[in-house]
């Protein structure tokens, strides 16, 4: 373990991200920025070395470059904020579902309780409903952030299936500074 | 004397060149004509998820450094994920070969027009996207040079080969977990769900 360079406090929830996806044995994260997962790539950056992160340029394109991953014998995760998850309709539903391909999902919310973006409402809305729909497991994780996460990377990797862990914005926006400001 | 040489024609060409190389086709034409010039393991035959081909051939090249991996997409499919290009440009994937069947129209629904009909330039799209190694293949003869100069150097690499369209003869399994099983035991990572247990 090594100490993080930066003076940012990681969160609890953050930290239990990280933890739960090396206990999984993640070896690679694909991801598309976003504010609060900051929290959980700096901290992968900063202890879990192990860990690869590639940017995408796009949601879809990280679940394509994913179930990549998986073909070549990796166990891989997708982080992405919520509205991403409406440009990765097509890649889990004709790719990862009918090729049995598991991808273990992060997903921060959008849209949920404290929204403060309209626009960001009807597509965080949206989220559990499209994935009953696709019938993807899921769980929102609102405490044990860890637990949730090696729960979930069990389902995806021994039922090779994509599942994904949300987190609410009650837990990922705590002070009332970012809860209102753009995120 | 330049001819341009129709999709099928083409694969068969790359077909020939390889080794036990895997590869990762496009929806549509390009995984029919891939099955239709030589069905084998290290085929892997994608039924939808259009444009995200170059996307798992990258991550497949990632995963497996030691395997030199090899996509054959369409132009209109690149055209779908054109982001694809800035990530190989950045990963700098030695071992990532994207072949672009460009035929300039959309064959698999009809024929409709793309935008390389009208100009745009996909080898420069790459190269403007940091992958040095790029080049546009207009007969047998420069497509077979170009597949010869990626094996001799490190990639990433794009080629875009000028192709007609042919109407396919054949269709690859519609199975998915079957073309997906197969494919990873051929190239060494056998599902483990696939092995059973002996207690």
């Amino acid at each position: 373990m090594t100490t993080s360079s930066t003076s940012v406090h990681t969160p609890a929830w953050a930290a239990g991200v990280c933890a739960g996806l090396s206990a999984v044995g993640i070896q690679h994260v694909v991801y598309v920025p976003d504010n609060p997962l900051s929290h959980v790539l700096r901290e992968l950056d900063a202890r879990y070395t192990d860990i690869k992160a590639i940017l995408a340029t796009r949601e879809e394109e990280a679940f394509g470059i994913a179930a990549g991953l998986y073909l070549g014998g990796a166990r891989p995760a997708v982080l992405l904020q919520s509205s991403g998850l409406g440009n990765s309709l097509n890649a889990l539903a004709s790719l990862l579902l009918p090729y049995q391909i598991p991808v273990l999902m992060i997903i921060s919310m959008r849209g949920d309780a404290t929204e403060w973006n309209a626009a960001q409402v009807p597509m965080g809305r949206t989220v559990p409903i499209v994935l009953d729909a696709l019938g993807i497991r899921y769980l929102v994780s609102s405490s044990e952030t860890k637990a949730s996460v090696e729960s979930l990377g069990a389902t995806a990797f021994g039922t090779r299936t994509p599942a994904a862990c949300l987190l609410p914005r009650m837990l990922t926006t705590t002070t009332p500074a970012a809860a209102t400001e753009g995120s | 004397m330049s001819r341009i040489i129709t999709r099928l024609e083409a694969t068969r060409s790359l077909i020939a060149s390889l080794n036990g190389e895997p590869v990762v086709a496009s929806l549509g034409h390009p995984a029919y004509d891939l099955f239709a010039a030589l069905d084998r393991p290290e085929n892997f035959y994608t039924w939808g998820s259009m444009g995200l081909a170059s996307s798992i051939g990258l991550g497949l090249a990632v995963a497996r450094p030691d395997l030199r991996v090899f996509v054959l997409d369409g132009e209109g499919s690149l055209l779908m994920n054109l982001g694809s290009l800035a990530t190989i440009g950045w990963t700098k994937a030695q071992n990532l070969v994207l072949v672009v069947w460009d035929n300039e129209e959309y064959g698999t629904t009809g024929g409709q027009p793309s935008a390389t009909a009208h100009g745009a330039d996909l080898a420069a799209a790459a190269r403007s996207m940091g992958i040095e190694m790029t080049s546009i293949a207009r007969d047998d003869l420069e497509l077979k040079a170009a597949i010869a100069r990626v094996r001799a150097a490190h990639g990433p690499a794009v080629i875009v080969a000028k192709v007609r369209e042919s109407a396919p003869t054949a269709k690859p399994p519609l199975d998915c977990v079957f073309i997906k099983q197969r494919f990873m035991d051929a190239i060494g990572n056998r599902e483990a769900s696939t092995r059973g247990v002996v207690k």
